[in-house]
This record gives C-alpha cells, sequence and structure tokens, in this order.
C-alpha cells in the first residue's frame, strides 16, 4: 500500500509540476504575488517590532526602570511628604547582589523653576549621576554643557525648550522653589551646568535634573528618597527579578514593574503580538484572491483533460490532492522568494533607517526618527505558516469543484 | 502679569509694606554713618531699627497697563518685619480681599469664596493682586540679606542728605534670580531707588521712591513706582495717605480669624 501512495504522490508531484509550468506567465505572476506579499508581511512587521521596540525602550527610559519602588501614596500624590527611607547598608548590599543591571535612588517632586523673565512648573528630579547612564540614559542626550558629577553636584540639567521658555541659557542661575514636608517653601539658586535634548520635546520643557544630595539638603529630606528604580537585562523578562526585590522589601513599600507603572506602554507591548496577526492576515486575505483566481483559471482550462483522466479511472480524491499539490508548490515557491527579499532588504537595514522627514511624526508618537528593524524567528515562522495553511485551505474549493466534474459532461465541453 | 522673582538684598524694600515705611527708620536711624559705612551694616542696621515697630497705614495701589488702569485702596497694619495684614477697601467689588504675612508664610482670603488660601510655593512667584509685585516680593523675609555680596558703590550728597548706592551680587545659591541689583539708599536710611540686573547685565526692572513726604513723626517714601524697563508703560505705583507709628496692637490681629473675620 505504501509503495501505492508513494507512487500515487509521484506521479501527482510531476504532473503538478509540469502543470504548474504551463502557463509561463499566470504562474509567474502568482508567484510575484505572493513574494510580494510575503516580503510586505515580514518587512513590514520587522519595521513595526522595531519601532515599538524603540518606543518601548525610550517609554521604559523615561519611567524610568524596569521596576519602581516607592511608597504607595507617592503614586497619587507624588509628594515630598509621600518618601522613603534611602535604603540602608544592609538592604544596599542585597540590592547590589539582586542581579539587577543598576539600581539607583532618586528624588522626584513637583517645582517650580524661576528665570529673571519667566516661571515655570517643572519635575524636579534628583538623580545618582554615576548610574544615570543605565537608569535613563540622560548623559547621552546632553546636548551642551557637562553631566552632573557627584552627588553633592550644585549644578543642574535643563532641557532646551525649558531654557528657551525662561529665556536663559548655559552657565546662568536659576533659583527652584519646592517644599518641605513642613509645607515650608524651599527655595535656592541652581547654575545651569548642562542642556539636554529629549527625544519627546514634552519631556525637555518638564524634566529638570540635580544631584540627588543637594536636593534632599534643599527639601530637607536627608536620608529620604522618593523611588527606588532597578533596570534589569532585558524588559520582556523581569518577573524573576521583581520576585527577588519583593522578598527583601518591607510590606510597607510597593515595587511596581514598568508594565504596571505605564499602562500604556503595557497595552503597547501586548497588542503588538496581535497587530503582527492581524497584519500578516489583511495582506494574506488580499493575496488569497488572486491564489484562489489563478487556481480557478487553471480548471476551467482544463476541464477536459480533467475528465479524460477522470474516464482513465483517477480517483476524485487524487484530483483533490493534485489540484492542492499545485498550490503548495505555488506557494512554496512564493514563500521562497518572498522570505529572500525580505532578509535581503532587512539585513542592510538593520543598522538604522533614517526617516527623519517624517521625524515629527514619529516624535508625537514618541517614536525616534531613525527606525531600527527587528527581524524575529517568531515574526517569520508566523507569517510563513499562515500563508500556507490559509493558502491551502483557500485551494480546496476550486480543488473541490474539479473533483466533482461529471467525466462525461467534461469530456464534452468545448 | 508680571512673574519675576524679584529678590532683594535690603528686603525691607522688597517687602512691600516695610518698602513704603522703611522711611520711617530716617529718623530713629539718625546719624550712624561713619566715612565708609560698611554697605551690609547700613541695610542691616535699618532693619535692626525696624524691629519691634508697628504701624498703621492707608494707601493706594496703582497698576497701569498700556489699556487700562485700576486703583486699590487699602489698610495695612505691620509689626517688625515678619508680620503684617493688608486689606482692601476699595473698590468695592474687590473690598474684603486680604493677606496676611507671618514670617516666610503668606495666606490670601477673599470674601466671595469665603475661603483662606495659604500661597503654595508654585505661586510665589505670581503677581500679587495683578501688580507688578510678587508674592514673593511681599512676604520675603529680612534674613535675605546674608544671600549677598553688598559693595558700596558711591557716596554723595544730594538735598543736604548722604546718598549712598549698594551693589548686592547674590551668592551662588541665592533664592535670586538678579545678576545683581542696586540699591540706592539715603542717610536716614530712606530707599530712593532699586534695580534689578539680569545675568547678562541688563536692567530689567526698576523701583523708584518718587515723592518724599513727612508724616506722623518721620520722612516717608510717600509714593514709589515699580516697572519694566522692557515695558514702561506697564507700572505700578504706591502711594500712602497716612500712617501711623508705634501703634497699640493686639495678639489677635496677625491671626487666620482676623484675616477672615475683621475686627479692628
Amino acid at each position: 500500500m505504501l509503495s501505492v501512495a508513494n507512487l500515487h504522490l509521484r506521479t501527482l508531484l510531476t504532473l503538478s509540476w509540469r502543470n504548474l509550468w504551463r502557463n509561463h506567465r499566470r504562474t509567474g505572476i502568482m508567484l510575484g504575488a505572493i513574494a510580494i506579499g510575503v516580503w510586505a508581511m515580514i518587512f513590514m512587521t520587522a519595521l513595526m517590532r522595531g519601532m515599538v521596540d524603540d518606543m518601548l525602550n525610550q517609554g521604559i527610559h523615561n519611567l524610568p526602570g524596569h521596576i519602581q519602588v516607592q511608597d504607595p501614596t507617592y503614586l497619587d500624590d507624588p509628594n515630598v511628604v509621600n518618601s522613603i527611607a534611602a535604603p540602608g547598608a544592609e538592604l544596599r548590599k542585597q540590592l547590589d547582589q539582586l542581579g539587577a543591571v543598576a539600581w539607583a535612588t532618586r528624588i522626584k517632586v513637583p517645582a517650580v523653576i524661576a528665570s529673571e523673565r519667566e516661571t515655570r512648573g517643572i519635575n524636579l528630579i534628583g538623580i545618582e549621576p554615576a548610574v544615570e547612564a543605565s537608569i535613563s540614559g540622560l548623559p547621552a542626550l546632553l546636548a551642551s554643557g557637562r553631566f552632573l558629577e557627584s552627588d553633592q553636584d550644585s549644578g543642574i540639567i535643563v532641557g532646551a525648550r525649558l531654557a528657551e521658555r525662561l529665556e536663559t541659557r548655559l552657565g546662568k542661575r536659576v533659583v527652584i522653589m519646592s517644599q518641605d514636608p513642613d509645607n515650608n517653601i524651599r527655595e535656592r539658586g541652581f547654575r545651569i551646568v548642562g542642556i539636554y535634548r529629549a527625544r519627546l520635546p514634552a519631556l525637555e520643557e518638564f524634566n529638570v535634573y540635580a544631584a540627588r544630595e543637594t536636593l534632599q539638603k534643599l527639601l530637607r529630606i536627608e536620608g529620604r528618597i522618593s523611588q527606588l528604580i532597578l533596570v534589569g537585562d532585558d524588559y520582556r523578562d523581569i518577573a524573576p527579578l521583581y520576585r527577588r526585590l519583593d522578598q527583601l522589601l518591607p510590606s510597607t513599600l510597593q515595587a511596581r514593574t514598568w508594565y504596571q507603572v505605564d499602562s500604556y506602554l503595557a497595552a503597547m507591548f501586548n497588542m503588538m503580538d496581535g497587530f503582527v496577526l492581524v497584519w500578516v492576515i489583511i495582506i494574506f486575505l488580499a493575496l488569497s484572491f488572486g491564489l484562489v483566481n489563478t487556481l480557478v483559471m487553471a480548471i476551467f482550462e482544463r476541464v477536459r483533460e480533467i475528465g479524460l483522466i477522470q474516464a482513465l479511472g483517477m480517483r476524485p480524491g487524487l484530483i483533490v490532492c493534485q489540484i492542492l499539490l499545485e498550490s503548495l508548490l505555488l506557494l512554496l515557491i512564493g514563500l521562497g522568494i518572498g522570505n529572500g527579499l525580505a532578509l535581503i532588504t532587512i539585513k542592510p537595514l538593520e543598522s538604522g533607517l533614517d526617516i527623519s522627514a517624517v521625524a515629527e511624526g514619529m516624535a508625537m508618537m514618541g517614536a525616534s526618527s531613525v527606525l531600527y528593524p527587528k527581524l524575529t524567528t517568531a515574526d517569520l515562522l508566523l507569517a510563513n505558516s499562515i500563508v500556507i495553511v490559509l493558502g491551502i485551505l483557500t485551494s480546496i474549493l476550486p480543488a473541490w469543484r474539479a473533483a466533482r466534474l461529471d467525466p462525461v459532461r467534461a469530456l464534452n465541453t468545448t | 502679569m508680571s512673574k519675576d522673582t524679584s529678590s532683594s538684598t535690603m528686603s525691607i524694600p522688597r517687602r512691600l509694606l516695610r518698602l513704603l515705611l522703611i522711611s520711617g527708620l530716617a529718623i530713629c536711624a539718625g546719624a550712624q554713618s561713619a566715612d565708609t559705612p560698611d554697605p551690609r551694616e547700613l541695610i542691616r542696621a535699618a532693619m535692626q531699627h525696624w524691629r519691634g515697630v508697628t504701624s498703621y497705614s492707608e494707601m493706594t495701589m496703582t497698576i497701569h497697563r498700556a489699556d487700562w488702569q485700576r486703583s486699590f485702596s487699602m489698610q495695612a497694619w505691620t509689626e517688625g518685619d515678619k508680620q503684617s495684614l493688608v486689606r482692601v477697601t476699595e473698590p468695592r467689588r474687590d473690598a474684603g480681599n486680604g493677606t496676611l504675612v507671618q514670617d516666610k508664610s503668606m495666606w490670601t482670603y477673599s470674601p466671595k469664596i469665603n475661603r483662606i488660601i495659604k500661597v503654595p510655593a508654585s505661586m510665589m512667584n505670581q503677581s500679587w493682586m495683578g501688580s507688578d509685585f510678587s508674592n514673593k516680593d511681599i512676604s520675603k523675609s529680612t534674613d535675605i540679606i546674608d544671600q549677598y555680596n553688598h559693595r558700596l558703590l558711591s557716596t554723595e550728597t544730594r538735598d543736604d542728605h548722604l546718598v549712598y548706592t549698594i551693589e548686592s551680587i547674590p551668592h551662588e545659591d541665592a533664592a535670586v534670580v538678579w545678576g545683581r541689583e542696586v540699591i540706592v539708599i539715603r542717610d536716614d536710611y530712606l530707599m530712593l531707588s532699586q534695580q534689578f540686573w539680569d545675568q547678562d547685565d541688563v536692567l530689567v526692572k526698576q523701583m523708584d521712591t518718587t515723592s518724599i513726604e513727612f508724616m506722623d513723626d518721620r520722612n516717608i517714601a510717600a509714593r514709589m513706582r515699580m516697572y519694566k524697563l522692557e515695558d514702561p508703560a506697564e507700572w505700578t505705583e504706591m502711594s500712602v495717605q497716612t500712617i501711623d507709628f508705634d501703634i497699640a496692637i493686639t495678639d489677635s490681629l496677625f491671626t487666620l480669624s482676623n484675616l477672615r473675620n475683621p475686627r479692628q
């Protein structure tokens, strides 16, 4: 039986292969359509993945951190009152051994900044300059001046747009005002030592960075912090780090992962897989019309021929098989070309695709003007399997129609 | 709306009331002048003399803008340099609006909403009742004098008075946005003018005493005008109608309940 089936398959394969090339032009067009469709699926998915990855990374940098620890009340009211004690020597040691890439303490309070001519509300952030690069990537954004040098640095770093709004610039003094835990007004002068440019202009206007200890002194919260920030290896996989951290912390503190802190980022992250699937299916739908049409035409042209082989004794099941094989061959060749095209186009672009012509629009979305396409095996497999599975499914209808032809009528068709 | 921070070497002039009343020190201050007085001591002496002095005054504040102008009549009580209470009497729709300053804290009361509001840090730089003075100007405490380096620029004689010109440069971490301030002060501690220069050495705003009168028992800066150099058409003028010094003040005067329900 096996050899018979094998023989059948080989015959069918030969028949299908030859049928495929009986009409070069039609097969060629169809192959082109499949190849371009598959290329579009993979290429666009890689672009989207790259963009969303970038937005997520950026968003996490702005939070910042993969895990934040703070007083539960701080989330509703980021007031200086809702601070937590800075980690003691023991906790510091444990945090060091936690397996995080970096961790830092921060102060973040609302404040007012004033120059000679303007006054604006800001987010005053006290950082540990030494580790800030791994926490928020701020040092890399510095456009002019220097970065903060120590925890006691007396300078501040402001965004380029804020400096513009305040009509001040690098090297000038400004006054920062906020409140201490007893609601007394605290203020002091700071010299602008650095100007940064953020990808999101809105952040440039709001975030002002100073050294942590300087702020603790100003706000009269020595030994206290607003937040503890941890950064892990990969933002996709921080649950283990979170569990280890949670065991360390007293129950009065609340640790939150980035996806708990920012549900928009979480939604974006979760939506991405669904989005890729929908995108692949939409392209496939367009493609499937061409595929079905090609096969149906191929059958109409061959009604007499099918009638003849039926009359010669070929069973309807084998006819279905033959037509499905034709379709499968077509799909496989198309997929091969499409995947090849996608790889060839994505690889050179992985170092960055400059789309600065639409940079402003991208910035509004929180994405940068350079796209880094990101090809993942999962997306590649998804696109290919969807094309194969759904392609075969759509071919069943024409194949079934061919198998149901009445041999006598078919033979008499002119 | 003026939104700038003005901080002063001589916080006395900065605090609006004191600023009007400083001249009151004039006589008590007397001739403490040595040949080359230390500028900081000059200012400090003025403050020392102010301490413990109580006063009641009636004054008018005129806010002038390019297309409108309005005036408020106000009553003000002060005790020392830490406490003051200001209440608007005219025009009628603003009558009852009050401001209480105690040390560095400031509260405002509006009868229309029947609420006392503590002015938060974020509003300290906003204008006081729409004038060219900020809330900070009104409530600034005198200890800010220590946040500057003072230098006597020149001494000259004007109308039988010695007039000192003092330049005050804020310390690096002083809560002062100005590059420097220049204060002209008479030997009877009457402040003649105060200039605010930005860090590029451009004169931004200035306050001038435009009229000096003898009231109660001393010389008073009866009329002072604050204006911005960029827009001379906008200014705020304070003028004193009457003033009484060393009045009896009850403990309940500078309280929140008195701010809400006037009892004097």
